[in-house]
C-alpha cells in the first residue's frame, strides 16, 4: 500500500513544473551557470585592468630616482606618470579619477636612499577602482628588490650572511588531505542545500496544497493507516531532496568534467580519484539520514500551515536554522571526534570532510550515522504527531 | 445501517484559534451527546445552520475524526474498534471535495480503487459500469485539472462509488456548484437509495431535503433539536413552508 501512496505521489510530484524546475533544472544549471560566468566576468576584469594605462600622480618625483627606475620597469608603456606639487591637487586627480594611484616621496628620499636609510614613498589610492593599488605595489616591490641588490653589492655585504635561518616547511599532509579538511565541507553544504531545495516544494504540495485543494479529507477516508500515508509521502519528499541533491553534484561535476572549471590536472586527476564508487556509496550513506531529518522537519510545519504562502514563510527560517550547523562544521579548528560526532548535522559535514581527506575511521562515522538516523527517526515520529492531529490535519 | 449513539465531540483550541474566535475558552463542543440511526435503502438528512456541527458528525462517521464520546457503527462495526473495516464499507463526497489535477481520472480511480483494495476484476468492471454510467469516456485520459466543472463533479462521484460502498455520506454535495452539474449528484443520491445503499446527506437547502430525504434530522449548536421522518415533518409542520418551518425549529431552539 505504502508503494501506490509513494507511486501516485510521485507521478503528481513530477507533474508539477514548479517542483521539477526547483528539484532537477535549478541544482542541474547553478553550478556552470555560476561558476562560469565567474570565471568569464573574472576574466574579464583581468584582461580590461591589464589593458588600462595606469596614471601615476608623483609629489617631488620630477627626475627623480625613483621615477627613473619607474620607467626602466619592462611594463613602463602600461603606465603614465603625472607630476603634482602640492597633495591637495593630488587628492583631486584621485577622486576625479584622472589618475589611478599617487606617490608621495618625503623630502629627503634621495638623501636617505645614498645614506643607505629607508626613503618613504605613501602610496595613496582610491581602491574602489580594482587592481590599480595592486599593480603599483608590485612595480615598487621589483624596485625595492632592485634597489637591495645594489646596497649589498655597494657594502660588500653578501645576501646570505643577512639570513640567518634557512627555513625549509615540508607539509606532510597529502593534497587530498588538504581538500578534504579545507574544501569537504563543501559538498555536504551542497548537499544539505539542494536537499532542503527539493524536499521544499513537494513538502509543501503534499501536506498544505492537499489541504488548500480539498483532497486530503477524501485521502483520510480511505482505509489505509494514517502512518503508511505518511510514510508514502515523506518517502517522495527524500527521494525529492537526494535528486535535487544529486542534480547539485551533477552540475558541480558537470562544470569541472565538461567546462573544465579546474586547469590544474593535478586537482582534476585528484577529483577523478576521491570520486570511487565506494566513496559515492558512503556519502549517500551519510546524508540519506540528513535528508529524511530535512523531510521529518519540512512535515509538520507543511500540515500546520493553512496555505501555500504560510507554509513558505514558516520554512525559510528553517533553512537557516540547517545551513547554521553546516557552517559550523565549516569552520577550521572543528575537529572530529566522539563531541562532535554526537550533534547532528555538525557531524555529518565532519565526517564529510574527513572521508574526502580519506581519514574517517568507521568508529566515528557508524556514531554519527546512527545518531542522525536517531534524529531522522524523532522527526518522522514527530511528523506522525502532527499528520495525526485533528486540530492541525483540516 | 448507520448507528449513532451518543456521540460528542470536544475540540481543544489552540492559541491562535481562540484569539480568531474571541474567547477565553481552551474547549468547544461541537457535537453534543446527538444519537439517530440511517437505515439502509432511505435517505437520511442532517439539517442545520452553518457551524450547527453537521460536518464534524460526519467527519466522526467517515471516522476522520474520533469521538470524544458516544459510539458510530457502520453496518454493525464500530467505527473505534475496527476503523479500517468500517471505512471499506463507507463512500465520502464533500462539496468542496478537490481532485487530483495532474492526474487523469483513469490514474485517479485506480488510485482509489487499490487504496480501497478493489480487485482488479472487480475494478474493470465497476470502472466500466460507472465510466459508461456517467458518460466519461471520453476525457478518461485527461489531466483532470483541464476538465470542467462537470466533469471533476463525475470524476468524484465515480471516485466515491469505485468500490461500491454500502453507505454513502454527502457533506453539502451541492454546495457551490450550479444547477446541471448539482443534478449529476442529486442523481447519485436516488440511485443509491434505489440499490439499497444507506445514504447520509448534510445540507441547509430545503428544496433538496423535500426531494431526496425519507429521515432527516435537525441540528443546532452540536445538539439535534429534531429528529423524525420527513412525512411527518411535513405534516406536523407549523410555519407556512418547509425553510420557514426549519428557521421556526432553530429560533424556538434558542429560547
Amino acid at each position: 500500500m505504502i508503494f501506490n501512496i509513494f507511486k501516485k505521489e510521485l507521478v503528481d510530484t513530477l507533474r508539477d513544473k514548479r517542483s521539477v524546475r526547483m528539484m532537477v533544472i535549478i541544482p542541474l544549471l547553478v553550478f556552470p551557470v555560476m561558476l562560469n560566468l565567474f570565471i568569464f566576468s573574472s576574466k574579464k576584469i583581468e584582461e580590461n585592468q591589464a589593458e588600462k594605462i595606469m596614471h601615476i600622480g608623483l609629489i617631488r618625483g620630477n627626475s627623480n630616482f625613483l621615477t627613473a627606475k619607474l620607467k626602466q620597469l619592462s611594463n613602463h608603456k602600461e603606465k603614465q606618470l603625472l607630476f603634482y606639487k602640492d597633495s591637495l591637487q593630488l587628492i583631486k586627480a584621485l577622486n576625479t579619477k584622472k589618475i589611478q594611484v599617487a606617490l608621495v616621496l618625503e623630502k629627503k628620499f634621495e638623501t636617505k636612499l645614498k645614506a643607505f636609510q629607508p626613503a618613504r614613498v605613501n602610496l595613496i589610492s582610491n581602491d574602489t577602482e580594482l587592481g590599480f593599488s595592486e599593480r603599483m605595489n608590485s612595480d615598487l616591490a621589483q624596485i625595492e628588490q632592485q634597489l637591495k641588490k645594489e646596497r649589498f653589492q655597494q657594502l660588500n655585504i653578501n645576501e646570505t650572511t643577512i639570513q640567518p635561518l634557512d627555513i625549509k616547511a615540508t607539509n606532510i599532509a597529502s593534497t587530498k588531505e588538504m581538500i578534504g579538511k579545507l574544501a569537504g565541507g563543501f559538498l555536504p553544504y551542497i548537499f544539505i542545500t539542494f536537499g532542503f531545495m527539493g524536499c521544499m516544494y513537494p513538502a509543501i504540495d503534499l501536506f498544505t496544497g492537499e489541504k488548500e485543494r480539498g483532497t486530503l479529507e477524501t485521502l483520510l477516508t480511505v482505509p489505509v493507516a494514517r502512518w503508511r500515508l505518511l510514510v508514502g509521502k515523506l518517502l517522495v519528499i527524500v527521494v525529492a531532496g537526494l535528486i535535487s541533491a544529486t542534480c547539485g553534484f551533477l552540475g558541480l561535476f558537470l562544470e569541472i568534467e565538461v567546462f573544465g572549471f579546474t586547469a590544474e590536472p593535478e586537482i582534476a586527476t585528484l577529483i577523478h580519484s576521491i570520486l570511487s564508487f565506494k566513496f559515492i556509496l558512503t556519502l549517500y550513506l551519510l546524508l540519506i539520514p540528513l535528508i529524511v531529518f530535512i523531510a521529518g522537519l519540512l512535515v509538520p510545519i507543511a500540515i500546520y500551515a493553512k496555505s501555500f504562502k504560510e507554509a513558505q514563510s514558516m520554512i525559510a527560517p528553517l533553512n537557516f536554522v540547517i545551513i547554521v550547523p553546516v557552517i559550523i562544521g565549516f569552520l577550521p579548528g572543528i575537529e572530529y571526534n566522539w563531541v562532535t560526532a554526537s550533534i547532528p548535522i555538525i557531524n555529518i559535514v565532519l565526517a564529510t570532510k574527513e572521508l574526502i581527506a580519506g581519514t574517517l575511521t568507521i568508529g566515528l562515522m557508524a556514531w554519527s550515522f546512527l545518531v542522525m538516523l536517531s534524529f531522522a527517526a524523532l522527526a518522522v515520529l514527530f511528523s506522525y504527531k502532527q499528520f495525526d492531529k485533528e486540530n492541525a490535519i483540516l | 445501517m448507520i448507528e449513532v449513539n451518543q456521540l460528542t465531540k470536544v475540540f481543544d483550541l489552540t492559541k491562535k484559534q481562540r484569539k480568531e474566535l474571541a474567547t477565553s475558552d481552551k474547549q468547544t463542543t461541537a457535537v453534543d451527546g446527538i444519537s439517530f440511526e440511517c437505515k439502509p435503502g432511505r435517505i437520511f438528512s442532517l439539517l442545520g445552520p452553518n457551524g450547527a456541527g453537521k460536518t464534524t458528525t460526519l467527519r466522526i462517521l467517515a471516522t476522520i475524526f474520533q469521538p470524544s464520546q458516544g459510539t458510530v457503527s457502520i453496518c454493525g462495526i464500530n467505527t473505534l474498534e475496527q476503523p479500517q473495516l468500517a471505512k471499506r464499507k463507507i463512500g465520502f463526497l464533500t462539496g468542496s471535495t478537490g481532485l487530483y489535477a495532474r492526474l487523469t481520472p483513469n490514474e485517479l480511480i485506480k488510485y482509489f480503487a487499490d487504496l480501497y483494495g478493489v480487485s482488479a476484476s472487480d475494478f474493470e468492471k465497476r470502472k466500466e459500469y460507472l465510466f459508461t454510467l456517467l458518460n466519461m469516456h471520453d476525457f478518461q485520459d485527461k489531466r483532470i485539472g483541464k476538465l470542467s466543472t462537470g466533469m471533476k463533479q463525475k470524476v468524484s462521484i465515480c471516485r466515491t462509488m469505485i468500490h461500491d460502498p454500502e453507505v454513502v455520506i454527502f457533506d453539502e454535495p451541492t454546495s457551490g456548484l450550479d444547477v446541471i452539474t448539482a443534478k449529476n449528484i442529486i442523481q447519485l443520491i436516488q440511485d443509491c437509495k434505489d440499490q439499497g445503499k444507506t445514504v447520509i446527506f448534510s445540507s441547509h437547502i430545503m428544496s433538496e431535503v423535500d426531494l431526496l430525504c425519507d429521515d432527516l434530522a435537525i441540528i443546532h449548536k452540536g445538539k439535534i433539536v429534531y429528529s423524525g421522518e420527513m412525512n411527518a415533518f411535513r405534516a406536523e409542520m407549523q410555519a407556512q413552508n418547509l425553510t420557514a418551518e426549519f428557521i421556526r425549529i432553530i429560533e424556538s431552539s434558542n429560547k
